[in-house]
C-alpha cells in the first residue's frame, strides 16, 4: 500500500448547533474521520442536509453562526486548524484555502465592478503594489478562459452571464494559488453545457497549479468523471469511500447504491409509468408563432415559437440557458404579453416552477396556500369542505393531512416541490408546464419527483410540458421531445430519433455536453 | 467606462426631463387651487366698505381682473423667474418674505438630517451585529417609543428639560447666521433634536434591517473565503449596499422633517417658513400662500431628484433602461 501525504486530515470531528435550550443537541457530524491527499480531487456527496457543506464550511472556518465543534480536530498541512486564532485563520482564506460556492448569481458584490473585487482579494493579503496586483487580476482572468480581460475587469456582475460569473468566482478563489480549492456545487445552478466548461477549467486550472480540491456535489456523474476518490455522507456520516470508477460500478454500502439508482432515474427500477399517447386526438395546446420581448431590449427573445402538446402527452422542452425557455414559459401561463396565438383547452393550465423555496409564501399554511387557486377561480366552499378538498390534494401528492397546518419553513424542498404540485392540481388542468422542476433537489428527492409527476400523467391523463436541462430524464419519461434554440424550436420529433441521430447544431451541441458529463454509463 | 458613463448621463437627462414636467404640473395645480377659492381677493383686502372703484383699482393692480390662461403664465413665468408679487398683508415682496425666513427652516433641516445620520447609522451596525442580543433589543425597544411619540410633544419635554431644568437652553431666541455661526447652529439645535428623535429611530429601524438582510448574502460569504477582515467587509460590501436602499428612506425623513419643522418652529415661538405659511393662511394672503407651497413643492422634488441621481450613481443596475 502506497502512504499519502495528507494535505487536511479530519480526525473525529463532530459538530452541533447547541442552543441554551437544548446544550446537547443531535449532532450535524458525526466523528468524521478522512484525509484529503495532496494534489487529488476529492468527491464529496450525499442528499441535502447530508452534513456535506458543514463539512466543508468546518474546514474553511466558514462555519455559520451557532454551529459549534464539539469534538476532534481538523489539520492543514499540520496545523490544527480548529486551535487557530481568528485572526490567522483569516489570513489562510484566500492566500492556502479558496472557496466557491453554488450560487453565482449573487455570490459577487452588485455594486462592485470585477476588477476592483479581484484587486481587493489581493490588497487584504499585502500586495501593495497597485499595477502589480491590475496584471495578476488580468491574467487570472485570462487563465479562466475570458478572452478579453480587460473587458471583464471593468463590468459589473449583472452584465456577466451565470457561467461567466462562476469563472470570475473561479479566478477570485484561485487568485492566490491556494493549496486547497473547496467547490460547494460549483455547478448545479448552471445547464449542462456551461456545466462542462466549468468543470474542464477547474481541472484545468487545478492541474496547472498543483491545487487539491475538496468537491461537493450531488450530482453522481460529474463527480464520477471529475473526482480521482469519491466519500459518501449521510446524514453527518461517512457511509462509504472509494475511488470514483470502483464506487459507480460496485457500490459497497446500500445507501450508495440508493443514490445512484436515484441518479441514474432508471425507469423499471424507480416503477416509472407513463400514459400512453393517441396522436390522433386533437391538441391540448396549439402555439402558434409566439413572439416576446422584455420592455427594455430591442430584440425579440421569442422569435415565432411553434408546437402543440396532446392529451396525455408528457413533451420534453430542452436549449441551453438563454434560449428562451423561461420566457416561452411566461407567454403560455398569460405571465407576459406576447405575440402569436395560443389556442388551449378552456380548463386552466398549472405551473410548477424551479425554485419551491421562493414560490411559497412564508407567512401561510399549507392549506392556505392549496386553497388558493380556488379561492383565485372564485369557487365558493364552505369549512368542512375545504378541509376535505386540501386533505385529499395532499393525499394526492403523497403527504398525510398532519401537513395542513404547517408553513413553508418546516417542510423540506422535495416536500415544498410536493405542495406546489398539489397546488398546480387543485383546480384540475388538462396541462401542467413544469419549469425545471427538479433542478434545485437533491437526487433522492428529484426521483421521488419524477415518479409523482408520471404517477399524476397515467392516473388523471394530465398533460406535461417539461422543461428540464437533464436529458436523461427527457430519454426516460418524455415520448417526444422539442428543442429551442435563439428564440425558436430548432427541431421536434419522437425523442429517441432526435436524440439518438439529432438535425441541429443546437441539439447537437446539447447531446454532446451530456455524453461528456454523464458518459456511457448513464445511457441505457 | 464610457458605456457607463454614457448610461449615467442618459439617466440623469430623463430624471431632468420628469422633474420639468412635474414643476409645470404643480404650478398648475397651485394656480388652480387659489383661482378656484371662492371669494374674491380685492373684496377681502379692502374690506366690506370698499366702493367698486376702488376694488377695480386694487384688481387691476394685483392682475386679477386678466382671463385666467393670462394670469397663470404671467404667474408661472413669474414663479420661475423668482418674480411672486407683492404680499397683500405685508406689502413686500414674497420672494423677501421667503428668503428671510428660509435660513431657519432650512438650517433646522439639514441640522436634523445631520443627527439622524450620525445617530442613527452607528447604531444600527452595532445593533445588526449581533440581531437578539441585549444591546439590540434595548435600541429597538427605544427606537419603537421615539417613533409612536410626536415630534411637538417631544419638543414640549425637551423645552421643560433643557429650558426649565437643566438652563441650557433660552426659548424663543433665535440668533441669525449672520450673528455668528455658533449661536445660529445652538440657537437651532434643540428644535432640531426634536424633529430628529422620531427620525433617527425610523432610520434606525430600517438600516438595521437592511444591513442584516445584506450581512446574510451569498457575497459576503465570497467575501469571507476571500480572507477579508469583518470591518473591510461591513465598509466595503455591507454599508454600500444597505445604503442603495437607505437613500430612498433617508429622503422621505428629508422630506417629513421639512414638514415636522412647520410645526416644532410654532411650538419652540421659531421665525422659519412654518410660522410664515400658518400667517399666509390666517390673513388669507393668497400671493404668499401660492408662492410657498410651490417654493416648498420645488424643494420636494428636487429632493427626490437628487435621490434618483444618487440611487443610480451607486447602484450600477438602475441605470439599465
Amino acid at each position: 500500500m502506497t502512504r499519502h501525504t495528507h494535505i487536511v486530515k479530519v480526525h473525529h470531528l463532530s459538530l452541533a448547533f447547541p442552543t441554551r435550550h437544548d446544550p446537547d443537541p443531535k449532532p450535524v457530524l458525526k466523528d468524521l474521520d478522512f484525509g484529503i491527499r495532496d494534489g487529488e480531487i476529492l468527491g464529496l456527496i450525499g442528499n441535502s442536509g447530508s452534513g456535506k457543506t458543514m463539512t466543508a464550511m468546518a474546514i474553511a472556518g466558514l462555519l455559520p453562526e451557532g454551529a459549534v465543534i464539539t469534538g476532534g480536530s481538523i489539520k492543514f498541512a499540520g496545523e490544527d486548524l480548529t486551535a487557530m486564532k481568528p485572526r490567522r485563520r483569516r489570513q489562510m482564506l484566500g492566500s492556502n484555502i479558496g472557496v466557491i460556492f453554488q450560487e453565482p448569481s449573487t455570490a459577487l458584490d452588485p455594486l462592485m465592478k470585477i476588477g476592483t473585487n479581484l484587486d481587493e482579494i489581493l490588497l487584504t493579503h499585502g500586495m501593495k503594489d497597485k499595477k502589480e496586483r491590475r496584471e495578476r487580476v488580468l491574467n487570472m482572468l485570462g487563465t479562466c478562459g475570458f478572452t478579453e480581460p480587460e473587458e471583464i475587469y471593468s463590468r459589473y456582475p449583472h452584465q456577466l452571464s451565470g457561467g461567466q460569473r462562476q469563472r470570475v468566482l473561479i479566478a477570485g478563489a484561485a487568485l492566490l494559488e491556494p493549496r486547497l480549492l473547496i467547490c460547494d456545487e460549483p455547478t448545479s445552478s448552471l445547464d449542462t453545457v456551461t456545466t462542462i466548461q466549468i468543470l474542464s477549467l477547474l481541472k484545468d486550472i487545478c492541474h496547472k497549479m498543483h491545487m487539491t480540491v475538496l468537491f461537493i456535489s450531488h450530482d453522481l456523474s460529474a463527480v464520477r468523471n471529475f473526482c480521482d476518490r469519491v466519500m459518501v455522507m449521510r446524514e453527518g456520516e461517512i457511509v462509504d469511500r472509494d475511488l470514483a470508477e470502483d464506487m459507480l460500478l460496485h457500490p459497497r454500502s446500500g445507501y450508495t447504491a440508493e443514490l445512484l439508482t436515484n441518479a441514474r432515474l432508471d425507469t423499471r427500477m424507480l416503477g416509472l409509468e407513463r400514459a400512453t399517447v393517441d396522436y390522433s386526438a386533437s391538441p391540448v395546446l396549439v402555439a402558434k408563432d409566439i413572439t416576446a420581448r422584455y420592455d427594455n431590449s430591442s430584440a425579440d427573445v421569442l422569435k415565432g415559437t411553434c408546437f402543440e402538446i396532446y392529451p396525455r402527452e408528457i413533451l420534453g422542452l430542452i436549449g441551453s440557458s438563454g434560449c428562451g425557455k423561461t420566457t416561452l414559459v411566461k407567454s403560455l401561463l398569460g405571465l407576459m404579453p406576447h405575440g402569436g396565438t395560443i389556442d388551449c383547452d378552456n380548463r386552466q393550465t398549472g405551473a410548477v416552477f424551479q425554485d419551491p423555496v421562493s414560490c411559497l409564501n412564508p407567512a401561510h399554511s399549507v392549506e392556505w396556500h392549496l386553497l388558493e387557486p380556488l379561492r383565485a377561480a372564485g369557487v365558493k366552499l364552505n369549512k368542512q369542505e375545504r378541509i376535505n378538498r386540501a386533505t385529499q390534494a395532499l393525499q394526492d401528492v403523497g403527504l398525510s393531512a398532519d401537513y395542513l397546518s404547517r408553513r413553508p419553513r418546516q417542510l423540506s424542498g422535495g416536500q415544498r416541490q410536493r405542495i406546489a404540485i398539489a397546488m398546480s392540481l387543485m383546480l384540475e388542468p388538462s396541462l401542467i408546464v413544469a419549469d425545471e422542476p427538479f433542478s434545485s433537489l437533491d437526487s433522492s428527492s428529484a426521483a421521488e419527483i419524477l415518479k409523482l409527476l408520471t404517477d399524476i400523467n397515467r392516473e388523471r391523463g394530465t398533460s406535461f410540458l417539461l422543461i428540464t436541462h437533464n436529458i436523461h430524464i427527457v430519454r426516460q419519461i418524455c415520448p417526444r421531445v422539442i428543442v429551442m434554440d435563439g428564440g425558436t424550436v430548432c427541431e421536434e420529433g419522437l425523442t429517441s430519433e432526435v436524440l439518438a441521430a439529432p438535425k441541429s447544431d443546437a441539439a447537437r451541441r446539447l447531446l454532446e455536453a451530456e455524453a461528456t458529463l454523464h458518459g456511457e454509463n448513464f445511457s441505457e | 467606462m464610457s458605456l457607463n458613463a454614457k448610461q449615467n448621463l442618459k439617466y440623469a437627462g430623463l430624471k431632468l426631463i420628469e422633474l420639468i414636467a412635474t414643476l409645470f404640473v404643480v404650478s398648475f395645480l397651485t394656480f388652480a387651487a387659489f383661482s378656484i377659492i371662492p371669494g374674491d381677493t380685492a373684496q377681502i383686502i379692502l374690506g366690506p366698505n370698499a366702493t367698486p372703484a376702488q376694488l377695480d383699482r386694487l384688481r387691476a393692480e394685483l392682475g386679477i381682473d386678466q382671463p385666467l390662461p393670462v394670469r397663470y403664465i404671467t404667474w408661472v413665468a413669474g414663479a420661475f423667474t423668482g418674480n411672486l408679487g407683492n404680499s397683500t398683508s405685508f406689502k413686500v415682496p414674497v420672494i423677501d418674505l421667503i428668503a428671510q425666513r428660509l435660513p431657519v427652516t432650512l438650517g433646522m433641516s439639514i441640522l436634523a438630517l445631520v443627527m439622524v445620520i450620525v445617530v442613527s447609522y452607528p447604531l444600527s451596525v452595532f445593533s445588526a451585529r449581533r440581531p437578539g442580543h441585549l444591546g439590540d433589543t434595548v435600541c429597538s425597544i427605544l427606537g419603537h417609543v421615539l417613533f409612536a411619540v410626536p415630534p411637538f410633544v417631544l419638543s414640549l419635554l425637551l423645552i421643560v428639560l433643557c429650558s426649565g431644568v437643566l438652563h441650557i437652553f433660552t426659548m424663543g431666541k433665535y440668533a441669525p447666521p449672520e450673528k455668528g455661526f455658533g449661536n445660529y447652529i445652538a440657537s437651532l439645535a434643540l428644535p432640531a433634536f426634536a424633529i430628529a428623535l422620531p427620525k433617527i429611530a425610523m432610520t434606525f429601524k430600517f438600516m438595521r434591517s437592511a444591513i442584516i438582510e445584506q450581512n446574510a448574502s451569498e457575497y459576503v460569504k465570497t467575501e469571507r473565503s476571500h480572507g477579508l477582515s469583518e470591518a473591510r467587509i461591513l465598509l466595503r460590501h455591507v454599508l454600500p449596499n444597505s445604503n442603495v436602499s437607505s437613500i430612498t428612506i433617508i429622503t422621505l425623513v428629508l422630506s417629513d422633517i421639512l414638514g415636522g419643522s412647520l410645526i416644532v418652529e410654532q411650538v419652540f415661538n421659531l421665525p422659519g417658513l412654518g410660522r410664515l405659511l400658518l400667517t399666509a393662511i390666517d390673513r388669507r394672503d393668497f400671493p404668499l400662500l401660492s408662492g410657498m407651497i410651490f417654493y416648498l413643492a420645488l424643494i420636494t422634488v428636487i429632493l427626490y431628484f437628487a435621490s434618483d441621481i444618487l440611487s443610480s450613481l451607486s447602484d450600477p443596475r438602475i441605470r439599465i433602461k
